[in-house]
């Protein structure tokens, strides 16, 4: 089954007899999410004719909410970018209720920006990575697209905690969704990075604005917070990222699934054909880069990660003061559908990958921060482990603003 | 020359860890099965999957780190070893290398002119197997085929500070770190059937000197002897590089146990080590390195002390029978039954070790159970049987489940000790041997050791031999 937005629609659902909170809704995972007996390519070659042989966590807990899963969406290279995604057309497009991608530097937001439907990153250890073939295993995160905020809760409460098939969640998992977790009627802040800010064209800077003052409206207090170094978040996530890209990649051999090269005379020489005709050019670039840091420059790597520890540390701090910290999601310019260079997607993604850096959880509202260039999508982020305050917030947020009309 | 060189040697020894699954899934740790027979998704590294740290390894880990007197880190963590070979699928090896388990340990051994010298441990740390691989070379086409029954199994490796100075320190060090791991349970140490595997560095220097030269590194060498013999044969090769001015490089060397020499194999290579972000840091608690602690057993050097001074053995006999725990258990059973305990530990190091060893069996598994050797040991220290008897005795009380009583009567092996009964071999002895009578009367001492022997015989060996030689000089005297 071939289209722009699936690569596989199960033709043959069974009737799912779970009872949970996703009767009735139909729900999409990105192709690097495996479902068991469905071709699970993640957009790679390197994964040619590869057939999951496991559901992954989040999809047996979908399913056990009582989710019917529709099929698989299109995905970029391994989920690096968004060139060619399916999974916010297919919500906007009213194919599925909700679907599930990763975001690895901010392409589930992003997608959900564009598409102008909710989009939810958890923080970096409330969803279990098992099943998901991934690229940067300290950033990616199983993320939620849909078009109702209440659609994205329930989402959430279904696929996140403990799980023993990924051990780097934390132990014990932390406290399930309740409504106590919300933020209640108490006064609410929110903090706007200085640099981020700046970096704005005046076109975008004013459509932000416009949605600051809807915040201040209904009744947040929003103030500009400095971030010592908040210019290294792109190049600490590039560093990191391409070596754990580059680890990560190293099983794709061509020795076991996936394309090999024929002809080769040994198994190195396969090695290198195999690998050269799999990846594609903006991976090829990550991957090379990051081998470079671990062979060559590992210095670099290291103090990339003591600088993600103080961005992290910082991070924390700042929400000790603020509720929320409030950017767009995009810049009108992001083109995510031609980014194809490591450069032109670390621009693209500049407003998102922060997130990722610090695991803390974000939500992207549509609607909100509008200009020529499209939706930008309203970015929310929270406290590590706040995803429920978080989710609290926006819901009272949306309500009020709507009250306001 | 080589009176001025000093040999430095430091071991890198790769110990295979008794659990009973892998380290980061659960499959069965059985590698010897029919390949591939004991592989999932996670140890084939299949995408989506995710390592599962297994806490019997860390366990078993944590005992060997501390049978090597090892300090146990608080805080320890994998990296990703990257290099790409088919024996590795996910193109990096788990391994400690910026947060190894455990560090600072040592051990004592004696050198061959029997002075101590301390041996220090730089670090043990945890890692996973790599799959093995098979070349088949006959045929069209060669192939190479994977076996992933040993991928991830659990391994640590121990790394030596480079303190031997000679093949015999490195022998020597192997059998004591052997047995010191033997006793707390968690390896077998076998370098014949590969649960135990040594890599030795090398180089030389001028005697004296605290310098470190260019190192090589030696590999393939499946017994003690062989690495004592590779890295004899490497020191020589280095001297006469030295003498011949050739420069010594840092490559890696195959010992070749059939021309016994080492060969280049390929120059060094080092992959770089990059912490794996799945594995959550190992943080060890006090009170859980304090309750694996308590699985330590009394370790030999201990043992051989307290069994010299509660059993009265010589320091020798003690040392040998604390050379394995299962020994050391074997003889105290047998001890304790309350039989002479030198008694006991002469027949256990002169009769039943070899003698199992030649049936394949050991103390744990053969039907000469403590008890019933030590019944054994108290008929001969009752002189109801003698020696020789008690060996043909030893031999079937291995060899069936019939019990002592049993074996000696039907065997007939009780010992003759009525004087009256001896008086009356000697004398028809004396009379049937008369020649050799009188040869003993004009001095020929070597005729008591014949007529002896005669007596001896006509008891069918059952005489009680010091009663026997009483009854002969007195009837000849
Ligand atoms: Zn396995």
């Amino acid at each position: 089954m071939h289209s722009e937005i699936f690569c596989h629609i199960d033709t043959r659902p069974g009737s799912n007899i779970a009872r949970g909170a996703l009767v009735g809704k139909r729900a999409a995972v990105q192709a690097c999410i495996s479902v068991q007996g469905w071709p699970t390519e993640a957009g790679s070659a390197a994964l040619r004719g590869f057939v999951a042989v496991e559901d992954a966590t989040v999809v047996e807990r979908l399913r056990d909410a009582g989710a019917s899963l529709v099929g698989n969406t299109r995905s970029c290279e391994l989920g690096f970018g968004l060139l060619g995604d399916g999974a916010g057309k297919a919500v906007a497009g009213g194919h599925v209720d909700v679907a599930l991608m990763t975001d690895t530097m901010g392409e589930a937001r992003a997608a959900a920006a564009s598409a102008g439907v909710f989009g939810f990153k958890p923080s970096y250890g409330q969803v279990s990575r098992f099943g998901l073939v991934g690229l940067v295993p300290s950033m990616d995160c199983c993320s939620i697209l849909a078009k109702r905020l209440g659609d994205i809760e329930d989402v959430f409460t279904a696929i996140r905690g403990g799980d023993d098939r990924d051990p780097s969640l934390p132990d014990p998992a932390p406290p399930s969704l309740s409504p106590s977790a919300g933020p209640g009627r108490r006064p609410l802040s929110a903090g706007v990075v200085a640099q981020c800010l700046h970096g704005l064209s005046s076109i975008e800077r004013a459509a932000f604005e416009a949605a600051l003052s809807n915040l201040e409206r209904v009744g947040i207090a929003v103030r500009e917070i400095p971030f010592d170094k908040y210019e290294f978040f792109p190049v600490v996530h590039n560093v990191i990222g391409s070596v754990e890209a580059s680890s990560s990649c190293g099983k794709f051999d061509g020795v076991r699934y996936g394309h090999r090269a024929a002809g080769s005379r040994n198994w190195n020489e396969m090695y290198l054909r195999s690998r050269a005709e799999s990846f594609g050019l903006p991976l090829k670039a990550y991957l090379f880069q990051g081998a470079c840091f671990q062979f060559e420059q590992y210095a670099v790597f290291e103090k990339a990660c003591r600088i993600r520890s103080e961005l992290v540390g910082q991070s924390r701090r700042l929400h000790g003061e603020v509720d929320v910290v409030v950017s767009p999601a995009r810049r009108a310019a992001s083109d995510f559908g031609r980014a194809n260079t490591v450069g032109q997607l670390y621009e693209a993604f500049s407003l998102t990958l922060p997130a990722n850096v610090t695991g803390q959880p974000v939500l992207t509202l549509p609607g909100l921060v509008t200009c020529e260039g499209g939706d930008l999508g309203l970015q929310l982020m929270g406290a590590p482990f706040g995803d429920e305050l978080l989710l609290g917030i926006a819901g009272r947020i949306l309500q009020e603003l709507e009250g306001t009309g | 020359m080589s009176m001025d060189h000093e040999a430095v040697i430091g071991l890198e020894i790769h110990v295979q860890l008794n659990c009973e699954t892998k380290m980061f899934c659960r499959c069965p740790s059985r590698p010897g099965d029919e390949p591939n027979r004991n592989t999932c998704p996670i140890c084939l590294w299949l995408p989506g999957n995710l390592p599962r740290f297994n806490r019997e390894a860390l366990e078993q880990a944590i005992l060997a780190s501390l049978a090597l007197d090892c300090e146990i880190q608080k805080e320890s963590a994998f990296d990703q070893k990257v290099y790409y070979y088919p024996d590795l699928p996910k193109g990096y090896q788990l391994s400690q290398f910026h947060m190894p388990l455990a560090m600072n340990g040592h051990l004592n051994v004696t050198d061959a002119n029997g002075a101590r010298k301390t041996i220090r441990i730089r670090k043990v740390h945890m890692e996973e197997d790599v799959a093995r691989l098979v070349h088949e070379n006959e045929g069209r086409t060669p192939v190479s085929l994977v076996d992933f029954n040993r991928a991830g199994m659990p391994l640590v490796e121990i790394v030596t500070e480079p303190d031997l100075r000679n093949s015999g320190d490195a022998m020597e060090f192997l059998r004591c770190l052997i047995r010191q791991i033997r006793y707390s349970g968690s390896s077998e140490c076998s370098m014949e059937q590969g649960t135990m595997r040594v890599d030795a560095n090398v180089s030389i220097r001028p005697a004296g000197s605290d310098q470190f030269n260019t190192k090589v590194e030696i590999k393939n060498m499946n017994s003690i002897r062989s690495v004592g013999d590779a890295i004899a044969y490497e020191i020589e090769r280095q001297k006469e590089c030295l003498v011949d001015g050739e420069p010594i490089v840092l490559h890696t060397r195959l010992w070749d146990p059939e021309k016994r020499v080492t060969s280049p194999m390929r120059g060094k290579f080092e992959g770089p080590c990059v912490p794996d972000p799945s594995v959550p840091r190992i943080v060890i608690e006090s009170e859980y390195l304090d309750e694996v602690r308590t699985r330590l057993p009394e370790m030999p050097e201990q043992k051989a002390q307290r069994f010299v001074k509660h059993y009265g053995l010589t320091y020798e006999d003690a040392a040998t029978m604390c050379s394995e725990r299962s020994v050391s258990e074997y003889f105290e059973a047998v001890a304790d039954c309350g039989v002479s305990s030198r008694l006991a530990a002469q027949w256990i190091a002169g009769q039943v070790l070899p003698l199992l060893k030649e049936c394949d069996e050991t103390v744990s598994t053969s039907r000469l159970t403590p008890d019933r050797l030590a019944g054994l040991l108290k008929m001969l220290e009752r002189d109801e049987i003698n020696s020789s008897a008690a060996k043909e005795i030893l031999g079937k009380l291995r060899g069936s489940d019939a019990p002592l009583k049993v074996i000696v009567e039907s065997g007939g092996f009780r010992q003759v000790s009525e004087a009256d009964q001896l008086e009356a071999v000697v004398d028809r002895v004396l009379e049937e041997n008369p020649s050799a009578v009188e040869n003993f009367r004009k001095g020929a001492s070597k005729a008591l050791g014949f007529l002896m022997g005669q007596a001896m015989q006509a008891t069918r060996g059952k005489a009680n031999p010091r009663l026997l030689k009483e009854i002969m000089t007195r009837k000849l005297g």
